[in-house]
């Protein structure tokens, strides 16, 4: 239970609090199925699935950001060095390597020990997903689910319900989900109970509610969290605990510290002197550092791509019809996920929404070697932003994980100029000025 | 009169430059860096008043740039070379829109405003494939001085495909075409076309607008400029100073500061 | 469909400079057979990696022409991309980029995350339809089959629109049978090569197979009829050479050179080389529902590939499985740069060949390398530790 709101004890900075309490909290509890040897489920960002996972007393396990955590500990390289000992190539997803070596250390990572994986559900919406889960399947001979969830065809075609092909692919995935249910029986011994599903679907609802409201606040002027840092919590707390009655209390009471914040004019403990667009994943191997060299100069991330597709699309807000759940599961993973894996199809739309509605100056673009799915059209798409608005942007290429390809030295002199130009296009009046040429 | 200065501390070399309030250079002088950051700062300075018949004092505002610029201890700011060469190739040639800087480590591409404001930059700091320090790869493989090797590229007619995309490599790969039988100027031409490729390549990703400006060390180099030009598709400006544009750019910004002007204006004719 | 062909020059010719001009036609950085197509008033459908159900395109008399990267540089295509990235997916857009080849559609697959990206960028870039069929990759769903028919059925949409007219069943079905009569004979030179590989050379089997990817296949038809039985009565010395299986050719290409390169010393006997022009391995049924043949095929009749995940298709027993079958004494694991999906096979591959005492060998490729002398001495340290064995 959460205290009144009242004056700002105890209400501002509680997310963040909450956030690494619940951290901490999930991670004993999988502490405690790795040593009772429970079934878990191993599932991933885009697409967990979470509500049906808890509906079967699945832990989930997320090795997405487990893999991130290493990096964020500074223990990254150990773990990679590990996975390319045994004969990963480094070229490919940090993320993945990162598991290997967990696994190959018994489930030992800096947070604790996570339990091996009784099955794995993940979506196609990054094709890696599908590789990491046929290592799991090589290495402890485990059921490993696809749920295949078909994406955008083209730009500009999204489809939506009630339109024939979008009908077409939500009846593709109601068939697998309720292929998927039988066999989450048989891996967790629980059998299927519709009731608990809308359950955990209203938890979700209430989440997707929640989220959406929360990156709408900070349009306010001081914003009232950093995209890039305190967004990484709420991430892990909406993924960590999709469909669970402990997210459904996080994220009201993350509303209403944000409001709050909002009514007082409270913002980032930073000076905000410009309102910065995050586009990527983050740095995480110097996060800190990666955050500060903005935040030094006056840079505040009000906005972050990051926070839509890491959340499997939950910043739609899309509510759940608890009447007919598995249909409308069916039709939310659908909408949800596919609006994650699509990001490459209509960035600039949302990057122009995001800028006006968040009043932002500028926009960072992070493409990172080991991610092809959020990398590989970065520059094209950038392109096509600049030639719709002339918007100050910063491309800077890095990595989540690898340490080895992020130089410091250089990214802040990027980030510096970048600044420079800032200042000086402020300087100037900012003037309207036709798109830049191509 | 009144006079600023900047100081490109470069991996390699240190350039200073200064100023006098008609934006005139009065003094220059380069030093190579070392391993003593602040000193080659400071003998670079020294050195730039000298042959200018300054005193110290004269000089109203010091701007540091390159990489070793938070080294530059007695002066008053930093600006990163970035905006420092866009500043710099403007004020040479007022119609530049696109600056190409190949420096000993890096190369970069600068889209500038007709102000000098930097619009987009992308640089290949990743390796050094694109940039002078492949040519001294491929100098040392063939056992040529650095200052030869544009005159004898000059002279290739079939330049030869360097596919290597590491500078560790060319000297192999350099040396196998010599193994095949192939001319060194053909080998050579074949370098400065990779090189170059590679630099169009990143001017394409800012967008190439004429005029385009080419800056750095590596501009002095004929074969560099020639091969460049086809790369690009367009011509180049190249000037005498292009070894001093980032501390011309940085000695732009200091001037700025000793106007009282924050904006950067319109580059002015040199008188 | 035009009349006159589109790659006559063999017509009439000794088989050597048949093979000869094939190969010369792989490498025309120009596709002159897709200029002539255009220049006779034709519609070009582009299609990326791996398989791509042609007949649907065929059927509305468009010409099918597979988008598979080339060694070339991508001057225009680079600055659109990031860095960490397979050269198949710049170098195909560079075609578009730089006019070497001009297309009404392109269609690409989800088969991984650049490939799906590449979508994006060139429907940015071009006018013309550009979009992603979505292949399922959840193969073992008792729905994939309707899902995959409607999934043709959009597709059919598109290509129609495309060419202007409507594409009947019967359409379809006379498509399948030019295609199935294609891949029939494609089969037929795979089991050449298995059983008297001394008669072809890697890099003349590959071009009769990949310039099927050029020309309509009804003369793709006629030249591997033509050719076959020539081969079958070639004279060629039997070499001492190990019989090996390349796999790794799924998606970016290894230049001609490093084929001709593995050839000097090995005999390729089997491979997945373009694998998606033979994704089907038995007929597709020719009556009844044509795209619900073509699906229920897709679904139950085709071959493996890293990028493929199929729980009835393991994929490293199936590799065994292609190497037994093929008789062959080792493997070539290959894998193009930056390829997420190769490289991480690679690794159970290895463990999988290991396991199964098959010797291996595992490199790295790009479709635009032009040196292979550290390849080549590795490759033969490798076949002279097998055959003094």
């Amino acid at each position: 239970m959460t205290p009144p709101a009242g004056p700002a004890t105890g209400i501002v900075g509680r997310g963040n609090d909450d956030g690494a309490r619940l951290f901490r909290q999930w991670f004993a509890q999988l502490g405690e199925a790795a040593d009772a040897d429970r079934p878990s489920a191993y599932v991933f960002v885009m697409g967990s699935l979470g509500e049906l996972m808890r509906t079967f007393d699945l832990p989930v396990v997320f090795p997405e950001i487990n893999s991130l955590q290493t990096a964020v500990r500074r223990v990254a390289h150990e773990y990679l060095n590990v996975a390319e000992d045994y004969g990963y190539s480094p070229d490919i997803c940090g993320y993945v390597k990162a598991d290997v070596a967990a696994q190959l250390r018994g489930g030992q990572l800096p947070m604790g020990r996570i339990p091996k994986p009784a099955i794995a559900v993940y979506t196609n919406a990054c094709n890696t997903y599908v590789k990491w889960a046929e290592i799991w399947e090589r290495m402890y001979g485990i059921p490993v689910f696809t749920l295949d969830v078909p994406g955008t065809r083209a730009d500009g075609t999204q489809t939506w319900p009630c339109d024939p092909d979008f009908e077409h692919d939500r009846r593709y995935v109601e068939a697998q989900l309720r292929e998927l249910i039988p066999l989450l029986e048989k891996v967790s011994g629980v059998r299927f109970d519709v009731d608990r599903l809308r359950e955990a679907m209203g938890h979700a609802n209430t989440m997707g509610r929640a989220w959406k409201r929360v990156l709408e606040l900070n349009a306010s002027r001081p914003a009232v969290f950093n995209a890039l840092t305190d967004g990484t919590i709420y991430l892990g707390v909406a993924n960590g605990f999709r469909g669970a009655p402990e997210g459904a209390a996080y994220f009201t009471d993350l509303v209403e510290e944000m409001a709050y914040k909002s009514a007082h004019g409270i913002g980032t403990p930073t000076d905000e002197r410009w309102r910065l667009l995050f586009v990527g994943v983050p740095c995480y191997p110097i996060f800190r550092r990666f955050s500060e060299m903005f935040t030094e100069l006056g840079g505040t991330f009000v906005g972050s791509t990051y926070l839509n597709f890491a959340s499997g699309g939950a910043n739609l807000g899309y509510e759940y019809d608890l009447a007919r759940p598995v249909e409308s599961l069916a039709e939310g993973v659908l909408i949800g996920v596919r609006d994650a894996m699509d990001n490459m199809f209509h960035q600039t739309p949302v990057l122009l929404g995001m800028l006006d509605q968040l009043g932002a100056d500028g926009i960072v673009y992070h493409p990172i070697k080991s991610c092809r799915t959020v990398s590989t059209g970065l520059a094209d798409s950038r392109r096509a932003l600049l030639a719709a608005r002339d918007v100050p942007s910063l491309f800077i290429e890095s990595d989540m994980m690898d340490r080895r390809v992020v130089s410091e030295a250089q990214l802040k002199n990027r980030i510096d100029a970048f600044f420079e130009g800032l200042v000086s296009r402020r300087a100037l009046g900012g003037a309207a000025r036709p798109p830049a040429q191509a | 009169m009144a006079y600023a200065a900047g100081v490109d501390v470069g991996s390699t070399q240190t350039k200073a430059v200064i100023v006098d309030e008609r934006r005139r250079i009065v003094a220059r002088s380069l030093t190579m860096t070392g391993a003593n950051v602040t000193r080659a700062a400071e003998e670079a300075f020294a050195e730039a008043l000298r042959s200018g018949n300054l005193e110290d004092e004269e000089v109203e505002y010091v701007v540091g740039t390159g990489y070793g610029r938070y080294k530059v201890t007695f002066g008053n700011t930093q600006v990163t070379e970035i905006s420092c060469h866009g500043r710099g190739a403007v004020q040479m040639f007022p119609r530049t829109r696109t600056v190409v800087d190949m420096g000993g480590q890096d190369t970069k591409a600068i889209r500038v405003a007709p102000t000098g404001e930097i619009q987009d930059f992308c640089m290949n700091d990743k390796c050094a494939a694109g940039t002078g320090r492949f040519l001294g790869a491929a100098a040392a493989a063939l056992d040529i001085p650095l200052d030869a090797l544009g005159a004898t590229a000059l002279r290739g007619e079939k330049a030869v495909k360097i596919s290597t995309t590491c500078t560790v490599f060319a000297e192999s790969e350099v040396l196998a075409w010599l193994g095949r039988g192939k001319k060194i100027e053909d080998i050579l031409l074949g370098v400065h076309q990779s090189i170059a490729g590679r630099s169009a390549g990143l001017a394409r990703r800012v967008g190439i607008e004429a005029e385009v400006t080419f800056t750095g060390g590596v501009a002095k180099n004929a074969a560099m400029v020639e091969t460049l030009t086809r790369a690009i598709g367009a011509p180049l400006n190249v000037s005498e100073e292009s070894h001093y544009m980032g501390a011309l750019g940085a000695a732009l910004f200091a001037l700025d500061h000793v106007l009282g002007a924050r904006e950067p204006a319109p580059a002015r004719e040199i008188a | 469909m035009t009349a006159a062909e589109l790659f006559p020059e063999w017509r009439d010719r000794p088989l050597e400079e048949v093979l000869a001009r094939c190969g010369a036609l792989l490498e025309d950085e120009s596709f002159p057979t897709v200029a002539r197509w255009r220049a006779a008033g034709g519609r070009v459908a582009g299609h990326f990696q791996v398989y791509f159900p042609e007949e649907i395109a065929h059927a509305a008399g468009l010409l099918p022409f597979k988008v598979r990267g080339a060694p070339i540089e991508p001057a225009q295509a680079d600055s659109r991309f990031g860095s960490y990235l397979c050269s198949i997916v710049k170098t195909s857009l560079e075609l578009a980029l730089s006019r070497r080849v001009e297309l009404d559609l392109f269609v690409t697959h989800p088969i991984c995350d650049a490939a799906r990206n590449l979508g994006a960028v060139w429907g940015r870039n071009f006018p013309y339809p550009c979009e992603i069929l979505y292949l399922p990759q959840n193969a073992n769903s008792a729905h994939a089959a309707t899902y995959l028919r409607g999934e043709y059925d959009r597709l059919r949409r598109t290509v129609e629109r495309v060419a202007g007219r409507a594409v009947t069943e019967d359409d379809l079905r006379r498509s399948i049978a030019v295609f199935n009569e294609n891949r029939a004979l494609i089969r037929d030179l795979y089991a050449l090569k298995r059983e008297v590989p001394h008669l072809v050379r890697a890099d003349e089997a590959y071009a009769l197979v990949a310039v099927g990817g050029l020309i309509p296949r009804e003369e793709h038809n006629a030249l591997l009829a033509s050719v076959l039985p020539r081969l079958r009565s070639r004279e060629m010395k039997k070499l001492d050479k190990v019989r090996v299986v390349f796999e790794g050719g799924f998606c970016e290409q290894p230049p001609l050179d490093l084929l001709r390169a593995v050839g000097r010393s090995c005999d390729v006997v089997d491979d997945d080389l373009l694998i998606g022009l033979r994704w089907i391995v038995a007929d597709v049924a020719p009556d009844g529902d044509p795209l619900g043949a073509l699906a229920h095929a897709y679904l139950e009749r085709s071959t493996y590939s890293p990028v493929q995940h199929d729980l009835r298709k393991p994929k490293e027993a199936m590799l065994l499985e292609r190497v037994r079958g093929a008789g062959a004494q080792a493997a070539i694991v290959a894998a193009a740069k930056m390829c997420e999906p190769g490289l991480e096979e690679q690794v159970a591959y290895a463990k999988a060949l290991e396991r199964g005492g098959v010797p291996f060998f595992v490199t790295e490729f790009e479709e635009n390398m032009s040196s292979f002398e550290q390849l080549e001495v590795q490759l033969e340290t490798f076949v002279e530790n097998l055959l003094f064995e």
